[in-house]
């Protein structure tokens, strides 16, 4: 296998080798598949860098959001294939998130899946910036939002451009320390090198099931650039909870999951007993099935036997959107327990105060037009993890826990404790607040105010702190829910800057 | 709908079916995760052979409001 520089000489690459296999596969109505081949993929996504071409925003910034779709894929495609720059924003967004990072990513157009019509219908208001507003379902243009098929066919034809690989190709956001989300800038490079310097000696063919959020950089890199370098056949699961039926549509030989994935099969497995483990792996998974990947946040070691037991190999890796995101992974011939995997080829790894530093070729340029945070995250090439570990002689990582505040929940979401206690701070009753991670969901302990309660007459602080959560809760993203509460009786401990000790 | 939906709710979380009313939040009362929820959403297509819209579904907090939906889906 080869490794590519850009995400062009990707597609372009695979087309060739590929051109009438079958490269997507997607449900339309119940328990029907239709299939997109490599050559409809390039053509169709070159047809969309024409649109940016007439458009007059070639080298721009475009932002993108939806559910994984083909549709999805073919503007992702025809925008980083163009030399402008793709903003994929999560589709779960509140709208007033959403039209900010519009704003903050100075995006000049958006193209977006009809869930979001709420979206549509404010966003030129609220972004000056944005000239175009595409929909990717609208089958006509209007004087507000244009269709994305009527664009595409009234510019059929091929688009071909020299890309830089250093160029940048792709903002990312993702959660901050400070409660403001950061744009995390990578470049072909970046992308393209993460998704192919590893030989991971799979077949053409290959069928692979997305289950993952789009936006999320470990399922753009792996799913979908890798999957597509290796001519596999990316099939995209249309909604989370039809994951277990759409395991037995497509018949996936391998699929990428986040550990709260993996427990939930490994609780349904540990409830079977006396089936053969034969039956219950075809039943389950399909008699194809045979390796999930694991990443985005820390897995239960245990499953990887249970799993086993089934004929399923879970392989472990490790990484952040700061870095493409693959720092490590383990291959099913190479796996050492206790870590979570070899170093990838094109990158290095040294320890700092206990802190893992990684240099390479997937090394982010920075954060979009944050220069303090860039700076505190990136020293001379190096990037600094916020993971406490270390490497062995072979390359080997090991992780022992994190240095900064940030929670990572099992589904591999990361969550700035800060943003939570700020939002929740807002209210008088809340004197004090901490914010954290109790076995993969978030728990605020709060300290109130005694004295303002009594003022006010307040007999059951618990019920009113609870009514202030459930409030919360139902504007909040779900992984960003609080799902228990601590009410305390004494002041935090703090520490010399009166700030509260976090550990 | 009611009791068949009180015995899908006990597979995905430890309450008792007697203590499950019309009323009660599925995150706060019955402590639910999103995941949770999602999953068991899957169990429901199957049982009433309905087809769920995710993002629909995602509004929905109470047993009330989960009835109301499913039997407008069903209809």
């Amino acid at each position: 296998m080869k490794m590519y520089s850009t995400i062009k000489d990707i597609i372009v690459a695979s087309e060739e080798v590929y051109g009438t296999e079958d490269a997507i596969r997607y449900k339309v109505g119940k328990d029907q598949i239709e299939s997109k081949t490599y050559t409809e993929l390039k053509q169709d996504s070159e047809s969309f860098s024409r649109v940016l071409e007439q458009f007059g925003v070639v080298g721009k910034h475009i932002a993108l959001t939806g559910p994984t779709s083909y549709t999805w894929l073919v503007t992702y495609f025809g925008i980083v294939n163009s030399g402008s720059v793709a903003i994929p924003l999560d589709v779960l967004l509140p709208t007033e998130d959403l039209c900010e990072l519009v704003e903050r990513s100075d995006a000049e157009v958006l193209v977006l899946d009809d869930v979001r019509a709420d979206v549509a219908a404010i966003v030129r208001e609220r972004c000056p910036k944005l000239k175009y507003v595409i929909s990717m379902q609208k089958e006509k243009n209007d004087t507000e939002v244009l269709s994305f098929s009527q664009l595409l066919n009234e510019n059929r034809g091929s688009f071909d451009v020299e890309i830089n690989p250093e160029a940048l190709c792709t903002i990312m956001f993702t959660s901050g320390t400070t409660g403001k989300s950061k744009g995390v800038m990578l470049t072909q490079r970046n992308l393209a090198e993460n998704a192919t310097c590893l030989d991971m000696k799979i077949e053409s063919g290959n069928v692979v099931l997305s289950v993952l959020p789009i936006h999320h950089a470990y399922c753009l890199s792996m799913d979908i650039l890798k999957g597509l370098s290796l001519g596999s056949v990316v099939c995209i699961n249309d909604s989370i909870h039809r994951m277990a039926k759409n395991i037995k549509l497509f018949k996936p030989t391998m699929i990428l999951m986040v550990p709260l994935m993996i427990e939930t099969f490994a609780k349904k497995l540990e409830d079977i007993i006396g089936i053969p483990p034969e039956y219950v792996k075809k039943e389950v998974f399909g008699e194809q099935l045979h390796t999930i990947c694991s990443g985005g946040a820390y897995m239960n070691p245990e499953y990887i036997d249970l799993f086993a037991k089934y004929g399923i190999q879970i392989l472990q890796g490790y990484g952040m959107t700061e870095c493409s995101p693959v720092i490590s992974t383990s291959l099913s011939w190479n796996i050492k327990k206790g870590t979570v995997g070899q170093l990838l080829p094109n990158c290095e790894a040294k320890v700092v105060d206990e802190e893992l530093w990684v240099r390479g070729s997937s090394v982010m340029l920075g954060y979009y037009k944050m220069p303090e945070e860039t700076k505190e995250a990136l020293q001379d090439g190096w990037l600094k993890t916020g993971d406490l570990g270390y490497v062995d002689e072979d390359g080997f990582v090991y992780l022992t826990g994190r240095k900064k505040n940030l929670i990572i929940t099992r589904n591999g979401e990361n969550v700035s404790p800060e943003e939570i206690e700020n939002k929740l701070s807002e209210a008088r009753l809340v004197q004090e607040i901490l914010v954290r991670e109790k076995e993969g969901l978030i728990e605020a302990e709060i300290f109130p105010d005694y004295e303002y309660a009594k003022l006010q007459g307040i007999m059951d602080i618990r019920a009113s702190l609870q009514e202030l959560i459930d409030q919360y809760n139902i504007g909040a993203q779900s992984f960003k829910k609080v799902y228990s509460l601590l009410v305390r009786d004494t002041e935090f401990p703090k520490n010399t800057t009166r700030k509260i000790k976090r550990y | 709908m009611l009791e068949q939906l009180k015995e899908i709710i006990v597979n995905y979380v430890e309450v008792e079916a007697e203590s499950i009313t019309m009323e009660s939040r599925f995150v706060e009362d019955l402590g639910f995760t999103s995941f949770d929820f999602m999953n068991m959403l899957g169990e429901i297509e199957d049982t009433f052979d309905i087809e769920v819209d995710p993002q629909k579904a995602g509004n929905i907090r109470t047993v009330q409001e989960a009835v109301d939906y499913f039997t407008s889906i069903q209809e």
